[in-house]
């Protein structure tokens, strides 16, 4: 297939968005709008497919596919114009066939909502922005795609736009995005200056230059735009500070919080980072930086998802743990991990995500963890589905979570032990190591009392579908959990359980390779990059300061991959134990023993209360921030209010007074204009005069 | 006749008259509200400037200006003629001669 | 001298507009008693300042000792009667005050010696005119409100003192300019500007028979007889010209494009005049004016 199709792949969910849009309109095509959106996402998957082999062995310039000139103002040129290289197809692989699956999964899980068009054309339109964000050869397309995600996940958040707590969640995400927004915004600009141009090639390209040069001395421009964009990825990906707003946007439908709360926007800060790897590598605190700030809120969220409740803010915290998980990836310079584990994740994430929302869709949206246990018998396919995206997010041994999370965290340890070790990064590895346990305990936590134990439900409030009556499947749910059917439902969810079991062995290979050929391949590596294949398993190297300086021998580097070799698989063979620990524990501790949980909790009370309340961070940042801010915002408005409006009114004053005292000027009676004519005439001679003599 | 330095009589003299006729003439005009008076205000103002015509005609030595007085009194009998023509026809229509009832056109 | 005068313009001009602003109509009878007061005092302080100033001793600039008395009276006359058209509240003694007015400036056109002007406008303005104004005065007359001398338009004036103002401002900036010596100390009255008489008579009354008028009479049989001439007066010079001829040359030797423009206004003004006076218009009933 030609290579140039691959300039439609945005503008055609765009079309279906607007398509599904005129469906809104008409209440007769409103069943339409499902099958429209899914079709206008699997089209462009199935472009991604196609140009696959072409696309990938595109070089330099050939990989800028430009549709039109955008803007162009003395010197800034920026052109609609997409970056075509392996991780831009790994990105589209996962945006366009995670969106065809969730949103065939959604034409049943959305089936009877009032907003069923409004939904799909939400859909559709956050496929147009995410695959804009993915594909863009620029910084301010990217950002372009960056804000209109944005906009989708706020629309899609506030989809029960009736409810509270969807629409303040829905500002919430807004609002926190717009803190990062600024940031990213700022590093866009600060880039320009430095690089002279937005293109993300050039500026790669100029970024691994300056690199390799041993004389480059890097300015204090470089030190900060990786800081700036990083504020930009923490705040679109869900990190510290800014994770604040990913549990809250929970409030939107399953199908949303699958698609762009697990599987794709969420990972744009990872994207943005992996792509701009060279960029972070200029500051010697950029990267360590991202690293620390992922593994402390990977082990932070991960405390705090031991002690939820609610199935879907388990997910979500899991989301952020996961995400943070990646950051640590980059933030060690494996790209390849970072992004093998975006891709992994989407699979499994979302998996959970949707079979989450079956539960929540046979309950009635009863989504209470103790609310609800032994379900397998009322469920089983849902609940072997979950099995496997279980066992994928915890890592259990050759699932596809386990080769993504170790890569990780192998990196990390390659970077904190060994003679050019740094204490940080072993740290670091050993709180990945931790979280990897806390994360097997809490997903299989939640899978136990779930869909294990003692038959035992309660429904919930709510009576989706029911109202127009229609499918007959649907109409005795509210007295029974049930299965769901399997189209359109269960088959998506069953390709996506393949991928969380299998695509960590199968696209192994394929990532590195695609890694190393994108612009996400972090420059050190390239100097030992002829040495990491394995036949099954591949690592990246890490950076050292060697190899920066490019005074490495081949002999070192063999030692060197040698020893990473073995540190890798020793590596696997500890996260192996901790997952099966773990989730050993869950099995002991909430399916065998569920007493004696009660009494450990109530034991330690005061932890799980703090963990419960997810560390109190939302009250904080309401004290130290929103409540400040709103007692200036009330200031301002006294002093709006006071002292601008008085002017403002004061100058309106004017020339109300101007047109009062001219007003009577007129009168429409003839002495007056009489009047206005003679003073004229005097005012005008007495002027002529006095300076004409 | 002697002149002597006190009984000698300037151009200026005259425009003062000139001025002065023209100047009450416009009052006039201004502050009366009746039309009629009105325009016998605008023929004052014509006899000013009648005087000073024919003043600078006799100071300047040049009889123009007593024919550019024969052109305003042309242009008086025709204003009269046409002014006393609507003021009759703005009387039979409101039955006043108060020129503060035609004030259609103010802003209200 | 000069910035007295200056100053003195301008407290006449204040004085005046106070004066003109007391005795305008505001609904009572008479112009009362302190604004012609104050009136008679500022004209005469004028006067009186013009009389003893130095600055118009050049002898050959003015006219003789009988034209500075006559000036004074008409001039007087003219501007008192100006001051009584404008304030007078009944239409009819207006008019006739304008008659004042008219008359008392063709005085002063004959202390200018241009005889042929003061008869034309005497016989035009004070005949013609005036006479059509009394009628649209008679034509226009409505009963008066009970207990009161003439209408209320005519008794109440309309923004009296901002007239006065205004009308003053005006006068004290034509004086200063009519009084400003720098400019006016070339005018001055000389003959060898003027275009001779006998020149003129050369160049466009050469067959004039002066000489040979023959004068005829009627004997008692009805015949005409030619009998001589009588002796022309002895301050009769025929080489010089009438006032009125000079005026008749000058309008048709210099202005004949002015002259047959005033005509053809004349002849618009009465196809206008009397296309006005056969419209018919609404009768909008009596309007009463406050």
């Amino acid at each position: 297939m030609s290579i140039e199709l691959i300039k439609l792949i945005p503008w055609i969910p765009l079309l279906g968005a607007a398509l599904c849009g005129i469906c809104c309109m008409k209440p007769a095509l409103r069943k339409l709008a499902g099958p429209i959106s899914v079709i206008s996402i699997f089209i462009p998957f199935l472009i991604t497919l196609g140009v696959y082999s072409a696309a990938k062995n595109l070089t330099g310039d050939d990989r800028i596919q430009t549709i039109y000139s955008w803007m162009g103002v003395n010197g800034l040129q920026i052109n609609m114009g997409y970056l075509v290289d392996p991780l831009t197809m790994i990105m589209l692989f996962v945006v366009t066939g995670m969106g065809t699956l969730i949103a065939t999964y959604a034409m049943g899980y959305m089936k009877g909502e009032r907003g069923y068009a409004r939904f799909f054309m939400g859909v559709s339109l956050f496929i147009f922005a995410m695959t804009t964000l993915v594909m863009a050869d620029n910084l301010v397309l990217l950002y372009l795609g960056w804000e209109g995600v944005g906009l989708c996940s706020y629309l899609l958040i506030g989809y029960y736009y009736d409810k509270d707590w969807a629409v303040a969640a829905a500002k919430k995400a807004f609002i926190v995005n717009r803190i990062g927004d600024l940031g990213f915004a700022l590093g866009i600009f600060l880039t320009y200056m430095t690089y002279d141009t937005v293109s993300l090639s050039v500026v790669v390209e100029k970024a691994s230059a300056f690199l390799t040069d041993p004389h480059y001395h890097a300015s204090a421009a470089d030190l900060w735009i990786p800081f700036l964009l990083m504020l930009g990825a923490f705040g679109k990906s869900a990190q510290i500070p800014l994770y604040v707003w990913l549990p809250d946007a929970m409030a939107g439908p399953t199908p949303v919080s699958a698609l762009i709360h697990a599987a794709t926007m969420v990972t744009a800060g990872v994207y943005m980072i992996a792509r701009l790897i060279p960029v972070f590598e200029l500051s010697p605190y950029a990267l360590p930086t991202v690293a620390t700030i992922g593994s402390v809120t990977a082990l932070m969220s991960g405390t705090i998802a031991l002690c939820q409740y609610d199935l879907k803010k388990v997910f979500a915290y899991s989301t952020v743990s996961q995400l943070g998980y990646m950051f640590l990836g980059v933030g060690v310079l494996s790209t390849y991990g970072g992004v093998f584990h975006l891709f992994t994740h989407a699979f499994f994430k979302a998996l959970l995500f949707l079979t989450a929302g079956s539960v929540m869709h046979a309950l009635a949206g009863q989504l209470d963890l103790r609310a609800m246990s032994g379900l397998r018998h009322k469920m089983p396919v849902t609940c072997w589905l979950m099995f496997a995206g279980c066992l994928a997010l915890a890592g259990f041994p050759f699932t596809a979570g386990f080769y993504s999370k170790d890569t990780i965290l192998a990196a990390a340890m390659g970077k904190g032990i060994g003679d050019h070790g740094s204490w940080l990064f072993f740290i670091l590895a050993l709180m990945g190591l931790f979280t990897a346990f806390l994360t097997a305990f809490y997903t299989f936590r939640l899978w136990f009392r779930v869909f294990m134990g003692p038959e035992h439900f309660e429904m919930g409030d709510e009576h989706h579908g029911e109202d127009d009556g229609h499918g007959d499947d649907h109409g005795h749910h509210a007295h029974e959990p049930h299965e769901m059917p399997w189209w359109p439902m269960n088959v998506p969810l069953v390709v996506l359980a393949a991928g969380a079991l299998f695509a960590g062995v199968i696209f192994n290979g394929w990532m590195s390779d695609s890694i190393e050929n994108s612009t996400a391949k972090p420059i050190a590596v390239q100097a030992t990059s002829h040495a990491v294949v394995q036949p099954e398993y591949q690592i990246i190297t890490v950076a050292n300061e060697e190899a920066d300086k490019g005074t490495h021998a081949e002999a070192a580097t063999a030692d060197q991959d040698e020893h990473h070799d073995s540190l890798h698989t020793m590596m696997m063979i500890i996260s192996s134990i901790i997952a099966i620990a773990g989730i050993a524990m869950a099995w002991y501790f909430h399916l065998a023993n569920r007493p004696l949980t009660d009494k450990i909790a109530k034991q330690f009370g005061v932890v799980v209360e703090v963990l419960y309340n997810k560390y109190y961070v939302d009250e904080i940042y309401d004290a130290t921030i929103v409540k400040p801010l709103r007692f200036a915002g009330y200031a301002f408005e006294f002093f709006d209010e006071w002292v601008i409006n008085n002017i403002v009114f004061t100058i309106g004053f004017v020339p109300k007074l101007a047109g009062w005292s001219v007003k009577p000027m007129q009168s429409g009676k003839l002495q007056g204009y009489g009047l206005g004519m003679v003073l004229g005439v005097a005012i005008a001679a007495l002027l002529v005069f006095m300076w004409a003599f | 006749m002697p002149l002597t330095e006190i009984d000698s009589l300037t151009l200026s003299h005259f425009l003062l008259t000139g001025a002065v006729l023209f100047c009450l003439g416009l009052i006039g005009f201004i502050s009366r509200r009746n039309l009629i008076i009105m325009f016998l205000c605008t023929e004052m103002m014509f006899q000013g400037v009648a005087i000073s015509l024919i003043a600078f005609s006799r100071f300047h030595m040049n009889d123009t200006g007593q024919t550019f007085v024969i052109f305003v009194l042309t242009i008086a009998a025709a204003e009269a003629a046409l002014a006393l023509g609507l003021v009759v026809l703005l009387f039979r229509r409101k039955h006043t001669l108060d020129a503060l009832v035609w004030s259609k056109l103010k802003d209200v | 001298m000069e910035q007295y005068l200056e100053a003195a313009l301008y407290i006449v001009s204040v004085l005046g507009a106070l004066a003109l602003s007391l005795m305008m109509p505001r609904g009572r009878s008479g112009v009362g008693k302190i604004g012609p007061l104050i009136g008679v005092a500022a004209l005469g302080g004028l006067w009186l300042f013009l009389c003893s100033s130095g600055l118009w001793g050049d002898r050959e600039t003015g006219l003789s000792t009988p034209a500075f008395i006559y000036y004074y009276v008409f001039s007087g006359i003219a501007i008192f009667s100006a001051v009584r058209v404008i304030t007078h509240t009944k239409p009819v003694y207006a008019a006739l005050w304008f008659v004042m007015v008219v008359l008392a400036s063709c005085g002063l056109f004959l202390v200018l010696s241009a005889q042929f002007m003061a008869f034309a406008v005497v016989i035009i303005y004070g005949g013609a005119i005036l006479v059509t104004y009394m009628f649209v005065i008679m034509l226009a007359t409505q009963s008066t409100p009970d207990g009161h001398s003439g209408q209320i338009y005519d008794r109440v004036a309309k923004d009296p003192v901002m007239a006065s103002a205004a009308g003053f401002l005006l006068l004290a900036v034509l004086l200063s300019v009519a009084f400003d010596y720098d400019q006016i100390k070339d005018i001055r009255m000389d003959a060898a500007k003027r275009q001779s008489d006998a020149a003129l008579i050369e160049s466009t009354l050469g067959n004039r028979p002066l000489a040979e008028q023959a004068v005829y009479k009627m004997n008692e049989a009805g015949e005409a007889v030619k009998v001589d001439a009588p002796e022309p007066p002895a301050n009769l010079d025929p080489t010089r010209l009438a006032n009125a001829e000079r005026v008749g040359l000058d309008l048709f030797m210099s202005h004949p494009l002015g002259l047959e423009l005033a005509g053809v206004i004349l002849l618009i003004s009465l196809i206008g005049a009397i296309v006005i006076a056969k419209k018919k218009v609404p009768d909008e009933g009596a309007v009463i004016s406050r």
